[in-house]
């Protein structure tokens, strides 16, 4: 298990497939990049990627809703008080669409996109929603956090993940009083983060929750607080030790437990290679996990160097998310950013909108992706990438008079053929649709998909014009082969 | 009409076995593979095999935003209710009494035809224990079936497809809108979202050179074949698929479905006349799908607007008097098609709203409210207590029937399922059906 994957094996696909799912895909010549630099160099310079220095929303700092707040408070009339919380929520709505902007587009261009999809693992795992959460800063604070721990110690990122404001206010630790502790945190710090069902008793649940007693917010610049008095400092008795325990003594208990480590090695692997790993497989990932101290870096290297992560099992058997389908659009093909409306509108549509997680489960993934509405999106979406977005066409509703404060959406142009088509391979129409196959599936040409497409244009002028070459790119992505990766 | 829906029902069902026999080279490999699963399956008893015109039917009705229930169905004989509604209290004269203490909305006015005629069950008091007040997370709660503090991922209608409907055509739910609603989750996803009928199907927007390849890249039938008759192929069990084979067959079930509900419509029409408004619009149209022989058990729509914390009384008003005449008119039209006894509507909001009316002529966020089923096959009358205003739980009414009762009692007595096995137990039943 979990041997390294034999050099004879390291290929063009091999190379693909690790950047596809390490991150969001790339344009060919990475792809020739990456397989050059040999399996090991090739990892390496994923995981170690310099992240980038990317410039925060301009509105995210603790006091941007301050005057807005105060407005509200200070109403006079009722009238006045709902107008104020009015524009309150609006800007609060504004500011969560550009967030998942922001962060989709830092996703198209970072030079560390496993960071970036590594945090987007996190997110799913932590999964906190701005349906409960305010205001927008903290869920932007959040997302800095994930990404600093992402690849750091698993431990290190409990802990701080508990004392993250917008999830404290998630799973309602701000509101754990010392007489009557609230056990939202403790059940899920359980359940959904570290162990897994069934792996903990109803009364580890009322002991932890003692121990996450007085974790509060500060309201001045929105950061972690310790509130002594409301902490529970009496004995607790955890998963069968005695003591004054605290919240991040708890962590410590539940993280040393061997079957943490099989329920986040699964997870991970789920997420990165396929669903279902075999119990052999959890179990040698779990003793990477434990061998590398739960530190990520290591173990991510170790999964994406071994052989059953480029298995049959493992390739094109994943169906991409919304955001990998979108981001490694906009990543692999010069399509012009589409505005944040569009965005927030597409994503929904098809079932995942970043920092609205469904629930604390986070998205289900795999299948759930699809059913008849969302393929029918993702394909009506794809024509629209490829010929320019018409926000009408793809049904994004026109806001209506009252919330007409923003920009209204527009129509972004078409995809730029000339960035990726020469002259030249206008000519040649047979080699075109071999370049365009490799940009597109991310893999070397299939003939018995290539043929298809060559037998579509073989009647076609030459030189093939631009709406042609779009026309085939979007064949190209409303097959069930782009859903996957 | 009810002959002409046995000849396309047989008809359907003779071209089945003919594509089946025949044509499975238009078909992918794995549809092939389906239809010997679907064969064998139509032996086993516990899957409800049934034609478009002879198995029950239920519409789910969502009235989004959280509905006034204590304005809704009104206990103009209790003090306290004017009490705690000083602006909003209906006066007890324009009350349309259905008893000697509660009576409905004047702007239900319609309705009160329906519970005379007694096709019209109102159920008080109903809700679920620790209620919860976020629109977000109650609604949840109302579509998974949870209890307040359990996360369930799969949808109560839809752990009835997974149950009661495998191996049957993916239009056995339709929803009404752009997306499927979460109450349709299930682990073997089914159910098809409608919304602008324009913006059904595929967009094929460059000609038929490449409507060809689309289809044939996507594993779809050739256009000459497209018909209500494929569709009936599709398969039990999608979770046997690999991630290639589950899309292709949600392409098949995309197109399949959309043919088929456009000629539908293209084949039905109305008796009455609906509301010209977005609630009337989409029961006109389920009436049209029931009446055009879909094989669709559970219809979903939804009505917005009742988060009413403002400036309630005129919005109310006109949300349950457009709620009023759609179901009025769409019993009526179900009635003159002759279908009127195949067809139970429930309505349903993920909470009632405060007792005392706030500050700005509004009412915030509560629990317990009741729920309206009507249909050829309901029990008419009252069920459970009206909760009372004496005893409130921080502001709040006391609900007397779990939601999971209704539920309950109506995929057991009317959809005829295993309703213990798809809620995760039992709840008592109630007697409305």
């Amino acid at each position: 298990m979990l041997s390294p994957l034999a050099p004879t094996r390291w290929d063009f696909d091999a190379a693909a497939h690790l950047i596809v799912r390490a991150g969001f895909g790339g344009q060919p010549a990475e792809i020739q990049k990456t397989q050059a630099l040999g399996l090991a160099r090739a990892i390496d310079s994923l995981v170690d990627a310099m992240p980038d220095h990317y410039p925060p929303p301009g509105w995210a700092n603790p006091h941007d809703q301050d005057e807005l707040r105060s407005q509200v408070q200070e109403a006079l009339t009722p009238e006045d008080k709902q107008l104020a919380q009015k524009l309150l929520n609006q800007q609060f709505n504004t500011e969560m669409r550009d967030l998942t902007r922001w962060w989709i587009a830092r996703m198209v261009s970072t030079p560390a996109p496993f960071l970036e999809k590594m945090t987007l693992f996190w997110h799913g795992h932590f999964a906190t929603s701005g349906q409960k959460v305010r205001p927008a800063y903290k869920m932007f604070v959040q997302n800095e956090t994930l990404r600093l721990i992402a690849l750091g110690n698993f431990r290190s990122l409990v802990k701080a993940i508990s004392r993250d404001p917008a999830m404290m206010v998630w799973l309602d630790l701000v509101q754990s009083k010392k007489e009557k502790p609230n056990e939202n945190f403790a059940r899920e710090v359980m359940e959904l983060f570290t162990l897994g069902e069934g792996h903990y008793t109803e009364s580890d649940i009322k002991e932890a929750a003692r121990a996450f007693t007085g974790y509060r917010i500060n309201g001045q610049d929105q950061t972690f607080r310790f509130a002594f008095q409301q902490f529970d400092p009496s004995l607790k008795t955890f998963m069968g030790n005695t003591g004054p325990w605290t919240g991040d003594q708890i962590i410590d208990f539940i993280v040393s437990q061997p079957q943490c480590a099989r329920f986040i090695g699964a997870k991970i692997w789920k997420f990165f290679a396929y669903d279902d790993p075999e119990p052999k497989l959890i179990d040698a990932l779990a003793g990477e996990l434990r061998n590398a101290h739960y530190e990520l870096r290591p173990f991510m290297k170790r999964l994406f160097a071994c052989e059953e992560f480029y298995s049959p099992r493992a390739r094109n058997s994943q169906i991409k998310s919304p955001v990998q389908l979108l981001v490694q659009a906009l990543r692999t093909l010069p399509i012009p950013m589409p505005d944040s409306s569009v965005f927030e509108f597409a994503l929904r549509q098809m079932g995942q909108v970043p920092f609205f997680p469904p629930n604390v489960k986070g998205w289900d993934g795999g299948k759930s992706w699809i059913n008849t509405a969302t393929l029918t999106f993702r394909y009506k979406f794809a024509h629209q990438l490829v010929k320019g977005i018409n926000p009408m066409e793809i049904g994004l509703p026109k806001p209506p008079a009252m919330e007409m404060t923003g920009p209204r959406p527009t129509m972004t142009p078409p995809l730029l053929v000339d960035q990726i088509v020469s002259p030249q391979d206008r000519q040649e129409p047979d080699k075109l649709i071999e370049k365009l196959f490799v940009r597109t599936f991310q893999c070397t040409p299939r003939m018995e998909l290539t043929s298809k497409f060559q037998d579509f244009v073989a009647t076609r002028k030459l030189p093939l014009d631009d709406d042609t070459i779009r026309e085939l790119l979007q064949l190209m992505m409303t097959t069930p082969n782009y859903q996957v990766t | 009409m009810k002959e002409d829906l046995e000849v396309l029902t047989r008809r359907a069902f003779l071209r089945t076995s003919i594509l089946g026999a025949a044509l499975s080279w238009t078909i992918p490999v794995f549809v092939e593979r389906t239809f010997m699963t679907l064969n064998a399956q139509a032996a086993d008893s516990s899957l409800q095999t049934m034609t478009g015109k002879d198995h029950p039917i239920l519409v789910v009705l969502q009235l989004a935003g959280g509905n006034d229930g204590l304005n809704t169905v009104i206990p103009f004989e209790d003090d306290l209710y004017f009490k705690a509604r000083p602006t909003l209290g209906i006066p007890k004269g324009q009350v349309l009494s259905l008893d000697q203490v509660v009576g409905l909305n004047p702007a239900l006015a319609p309705l009160q035809g329906l519970y005379d005629t007694g096709n019209l069950a109102i159920i008080q008091g109903v809700g679920y224990p620790n209620p919860n007040r976020s629109h977000f997370r109650s609604t949840e709660i109302w579509q998974t079936a949870s209890d307040a503090q359990e996360i369930r991922t799969q949808g109560w209608i839809g752990r009835y497809f997974d149950n009661c409907c495998g191996g049957e055509d993916p239009t056995v739910g339709l929803a009404l809108g752009e997306q499927l609603p979460e109450a349709f989750s299930a682990a073997n996803p089914t159910g098809v979202a409608i919304g602008r009928p324009a913006n059904m199907g595929f967009d094929r927007e460059n000609g038929p050179a490449e409507a060809h390849l689309f289809a044939e890249l996507n594993g779809l039938e050739p256009a000459s074949l497209s018909g209500d008759s494929v569709g009936t192929l599709s398969g039990p069990n999608k979770s046997g698929l690999s991630a290639l084979e589950y899309l292709q067959r949600t392409a098949l079930d995309a197109q399949v479905s959309t043919d088929k509900i456009r000629q539908v419509i293209r084949g039905t029409k109305n008796e009455v006349a609906f509301p010209k408004n977005q609630l009337g619009g989409s029961l006109s149209l389920i009436s049209r799908l029931i009446a055009g022989g879909l094989p669709t058990r559970v219809y979903y729509a939804s009505q917005g607007g009742y988060d009413t914390h403002a400036g309630q009384v005129n919005t109310h008003k006109r949300l349950l008097n457009e709620l009023a005449t759609a179901l009025v008119a769409f019993c009526d039209d179900l009635g003159r098609k002759g279908i009127f006894d195949r067809v139970i509507v429930m309505t349903f909001s993920e909470f009632g709203r405060r007792v005392n009316e706030n500050a700005n002529g509004g009412t915030d966020h509560g629990t317990a409210a009741p729920m309206f089923v009507c249909g050829g096959g309901v029990k008419p009358g009252l069920y459970g207590k009206q909760p009372t205003l004496s005893r409130l739980d921080a502001g709040d009414l006391v609900y007397n029937v779990d939601f999971r009762s209704v539920y309950s009692t109506l995929l057991s007595k009317w959809m005829k399922a295993p309703a213990a096995q798809i809620l995760g137990r039992d709840f008592p039943k109630l007697n409305f059906v």
